[in-house]
This record gives C-alpha cells, structure tokens and sequence, in this order.
C-alpha cells in the first residue's frame, strides 16, 4: 500500500518538525562560515582601504584585482581553490572572503576619497594628528558608505555560502544539494528559506547600524541625553537660582 | 606676535609664492592681507600655523620659531578659520566649537560650559543651537560658528581665511561688523586674508596689500586710501574705492568751505542781503580765531531783523556734527531730513566746514568715474 498522497506543505511541516535539530545546526554552520568571512573580510578590507587612499598607483592595482575574483563565476572559484586548499570549509570561506572583497575595498576606499579635503584641511589646521583626522574626521563621514559596501558584501556572502557544502564544506546548502539529489523540494525549501532569511535579517541589522549612526538622529540622541544630564543639575540646584540665570 | 623674516615659499613646481617677505604683526592687532589672487596672501597665512611650510625665512608666533614648535601643537595654539567654513557635518555645533578644547584634554564640563559661553557671545542661544547640526543652519549661523570654534581655546593669535567670502553682501556686512565689535573685547591678534578692499578697509588696523609675494603697500586705511604708494596701489584701491564708502566713513571727505561765512560783528541787514541776493538759506557764524558761533537761517534772520534784534539773537546752535563722533550716516540722515548745510566742528569747537547734499552727491560720482580716468592716464 502506497502511502496516502500529502500536499507539498505537509511534507515539509513534516519534515521541519522531524529534522529541526538538524536545520538548527546547519543554520548555526551557515551563520559561522559567512559570518567568519565577513570578519575577515572587514580586517583586511578597511586597513586596506585605508592605505590605499594615500597611495594612488597601487589603488587601481589592487581595486582591478579584486575586480577580477568577483568576475569569476562562484562556482568555478570554489573548485579552483580546491587545489590551494582542499575539500572542506577553509576553502569555502577564503572563496566567500574572496567575493567579499571588492565591495568593502572599493566602498572604503571611495567613501574616504569622496571626504572633501577642506574638512581634512580644517582638522589639521585646527592641530588634529593624522591618526584623530582619520578617527574623528574621515571614517565618521565615510562610514555610511563603508557599512554600505560591507551590507552588499554580507548578503552575497550569506548567499554564495550554500555553495560550501559542494566542496563538501557544511551550512544550509547541505539541505539544498541533499533536496535537489533526492528530488525532494521540501528539503531543498527547508535549506532555502532559512538562507533567505538570514541575508534578510543581516541586510536590516546593517541598514539599522547605518541609521544608528545618522547625524541627524545622533544628534537628537545627544540633545535628549543633555537635557537629561541637565535636569539631574537643576534638581540639585537651589529652588530660585534657576530664574536667576533665565534673567541673565 | 607674529613676525615674518624675510620669508620665502617656493613651491615644489618652483612657483615662487612668496618672496622674502618682512611683516611684523603686533598683539592685539587686526592685520588684513590683500590682493589679486596668485599673490601669495593665503600661502603667507598657512605658513604661520605650518598648513605651508616656508622654504626659507623666519617665523616667529609669539616669539619662538615656529620651526622648533610641534606643527600639531603649534595649530592648536592658533585660531583658524578657513573660507568654505568647513563645519564637520556629523558634529553637532557644540562638537565643532569645542573641539579644540577636547584636543588639549579639558574635561567636559569646562568644554560644555566654554561652549554656551561662546554661543551666547555671538548672540546664538546655547539651548537652541548647542545640538544642532552644521546643515540646519543658515550659511550665517554656520560661519559664525566656525569663528567660535577658532576662539574656543582662546587663542591669542587667530588666522581666519576669508571666512565671510561665500557669505551674501548683507550678512557679511553684518558679520564684518560682529567680527570688528566683538574683538574689541577680545583683543586678539588677528591676520585676515581677503580680496575684497571694502572689508580690508572696514576691519584692519592695517593692511597689507601684496603682488606676486611682495608687499606693494602697508599702512592704516587712511594712509592706503590717502597716499597710494605706487600705480598698481592705486588701481586696485581705485576698483574699489567707491563700494568702500561705507555709512561709517569719517566726514572729512565731505568737508568743504560755506557758501557764506560771517564774523559775530558784522551788520545783519548786509548779512540778509547778500543772502537774498545769492539765493542762500543758511550762512555760518565763525569768530576770528576760527571757532565755530552758530549758524543762520534765513527765515529765522528775517523774524529777528523784524523785532530789530541783533546778530547774535539769529544765531542757531542747535544744527551741527562733530568730526570725531560723527559718520557719513549720521550727516546723511540729518540732510534726509532738512536739506540745508550741516556745519562740522571739532571737539574743540573749531569749525571746520560743511556738509551738504551736493558734496555726498559729488563724492558717489567721483568714485564712480575714479577708475575711468585712470585708465586713460
């Protein structure tokens, strides 16, 4: 006797409640091997970034190279890297740094280029070192284009990941190939939609850092927490000094 | 405080911007330095806080060779305002003003306090603008605010790069005037580069007008004005020379002798007459050594001269401007209100002249037509 014939969504509730252990940890894989290249992606990317804007020549150097690995079809580079290192997720990740690359650099780099160099000229002239002008000055203005770049980055890194387990490295995209060999959608959804949401979630949180750090609405934050600051001193002040100082 | 010796920058295209160079700024003064673009004002000014270094020369700020000071240290020492303002548009306003301050390490509670103390100076209430941000304010707020965050320190030496230049003619006139007010309190020693000759002549103690790295002419306003040193001096005040009367201008230019001026003792009834005959309305009253007695209306001349009165009963005090205190706007309102001879004295009561409404039409065409003939010439 054949089983009785279930609807797609009942296969993969089934599956799911059966197998959520399992799509856990795959989903906790997914999030370490992105969230390692990420990392460190961002370590070489911005000190990067940051040299090459004082060294033009090897800018376009460096910047073409990077152009170079994201042409290379994803797939490909993966199986290339196989030769340098091996089946596994080292490979996978030093693939995924490898596309993450050019985003970050090349936002870095022109989010510092595009700093006018009037307010670079303001800040030394007001005897800021070159390391406060950089900390104070140029990263602060262009951070909303470097959390830009590393936001494109992160979501093609979250997406690319589920090629790792091709190379027999681990994350969702076990559930993906496993579904597609045993031509079983459920499974390839149960892998599918977990990645989805993770590059959905990752995409917001950066959105929101990059809101976080609005002038605009770092400057509200300022003047609420002074007039917080403020109104614990008037408490503490005598009654009547306050009238005082409105008639000044 | 601020002494160039002999100073001179080459640059590494091998222009010579400045060349040796010698000015001595003095403390408390407000030295403008002036001219045609390319003439090396700007790069005189950045060599004092080392934004340029000089290739050769001396310079001293307060003293000390500004070579054997850490270029850092040295800036922080110095007031600087540059020309685009160049607010840092993700500090609010009290970031930028005391930035400074949290340079040399003040706690944020004298920084804080340092900060209100400035914007209520300048007239900006603390409350309202402390957290503000550079692009929501006017373009007059934001370079008002850019000179404070130049004094947060209190500097003594302050180089402010033509910091009203993309400022509109009203503003900045207003500005010019806050800048000039509010240093009389502070007594800064300040060096201003401008290319406008109106705002060298309204702000400066003294002016420095300067050609391809050289100094052409140095001195007072009035000296620049009265005694151009050479023809190039005198072209480029000439361009300028009529935007530069301005309302606070001294009246001395106006000045010129009464149509009619009598001594105490003369016979009223000749008086009158020569008045009816020349068609005048007034006459002025000056005594033998020259001091200045009343003037004479001629309706108030005709009523006394009816009731047989003397002279010296037609006399009137009541109309008359003192050289000292007294501005082209003063004598320009008084004529706006009665169009008759303004009689000028000094503090000592000698007379001097008069001023009419002929004399400031004559003035405006002078300046306008100034230039012409000195092209032809």
């Amino acid at each position: 006797m054949f089983p009785p014939e279930r609807t797609f969504w009942e296969l993969f509730v089934t599956y799911v409640s059966g197998n959520w252990p399992r799509i856990l940890a795959l989903t906790g894989q997914h999030v370490m091997i992105s969230g390692i290249a990420i990392c460190i992606t961002l370590l070489i990317c911005i000190p990067l970034g940051i040299v090459l804007t004082k060294r033009e020549k090897l800018a376009s150097v460096v910047i073409g190279v990077a152009n170079v690995f994201q042409t290379i079809p994803s797939l490909a580079l993966l199986g290339f890297l196989i030769f340098v290192f091996g089946i596994g997720n080292d490979n996978a990740i030093c693939a995924l740094v490898l596309y993450a690359v050019l985003p970050v650099l090349q936002n870095t780099y022109t989010g510092l280029r595009n700093v006018s160099p009037v307010m670079i000229q303001a800040a030394r002239g007001m005897g800021m070192t070159e390391t406060q002008i950089l900390l104070k000055v140029q990263l602060p203005l262009a951070r909303s284009v470097i959390i830009a770049g590393i936001r494109v980055a992160t979501v093609w890194v979250i997406g690319t990941a589920t090629l790792a387990s091709a190379i027999g490295g681990g994350g969702l995209g076990k559930l993906i190939f496993a579904g597609l060999g045993a031509l079983r959608q459920e499974v390839v959804l149960a892998g599918a939609l977990p990645a989805t949401v993770l590059a959905l979630l990752a995409d917001q949180g950066l959105k929101m850092l990059q809101n976080h750090f609005e002038p605009r609405r770092r400057a509200l934050r300022l003047a609420r927490k002074y007039a917080a600051e403020e109104s614990v001193r008037e408490e503490k002040d005598v009654p009547g000094e306050e009238m005082v100082r409105h008639e000044m | 405080m601020v002494t160039f010796e002999a100073v001179s920058k080459v640059f590494a295209d091998g222009t010579e911007a400045v060349k040796e160079l010698d000015l001595d700024v003095g403390e408390g003064e407000f030295v403008v330095l002036i001219g045609p673009s390319g003439c090396g004002k700007t790069t005189s000014l950045k060599m004092i806080n080392r934004l340029e270094e000089c290739t050769s020369g001396r310079i001293c700020v307060n003293g000390r060779d500004i070579r054997s000071v850490d270029p850092v240290q040295l800036r922080r020492g110095i007031g600087y305002v540059i020309q685009e303002i160049a607010l840092w548009p993700h500090m609010s306003v009290a970031e930028n003003i005391g930035i400074v301050p949290r340079l040399l390490g003040w706690h944020s509670g004298r920084i804080d306090a340092r900060v209100d103390e400035l914007l209520a100076l300048a007239g900006l209430d603390p409350a309202k603008f402390r957290h503000r941000l550079p692009d929501q304010l006017s373009g007059g707020q934001k370079q008002r605010i850019g000179v404070l965050r130049a004094l947060a320190a209190d500097p003594p030496v302050v180089l402010m790069d033509e910091p009203f230049g993309a400022l509109d003619p009203i503003t900045r006139d207003v500005l010019q005037s806050e800048l000039k007010e509010l240093n009389k309190s502070l007594r800064k020693t300040i060096v201003f580069v401008t290319h406008d000759m109106d705002e060298a002549l309204k702000l400066a103690d003294r002016v420095v007008l300067m050609r391809q790295g050289k100094i052409e002419q140095m001195g007072s306003p009035e000296e620049i004005q009265n005694a151009p040193a050479n023809d190039f001096v005198r072209s480029f005040i000439g361009e300028d020379r009529l935007a530069s009367i301005s309302p606070e201008s001294s009246l001395e230019t106006l000045l010129h002798d009464p149509f009619l001026r009598v001594t105490p003792g003369e016979d009223p009834r000749d008086v009158l007459e020569r008045m009816e005959d020349d068609g005048l309305e007034t006459a002025q009253v000056v005594d033998a050594r020259g001091n200045w007695v009343g003037m004479l209306y001629l309706p108030v001349l005709k009523r006394t001269l009816r009731n047989r009165g003397t002279l010296r009963e037609a006399v009137r005090r009541n109309r008359k401007l003192v050289l000292e205190e007294a501005v082209m706007r003063d004598a320009a309102e008084m004529l706006a209100d009665m169009d008759l001879s303004i009689p000028v004295v000094n503090r000592e009561n000698e007379f001097l002249g008069v001023v009419t409404s002929g004399s400031l039409a004559r003035l405006a065409i002078g300046r306008l037509s100034r230039s012409r003939k000195e092209e032809n010439a």
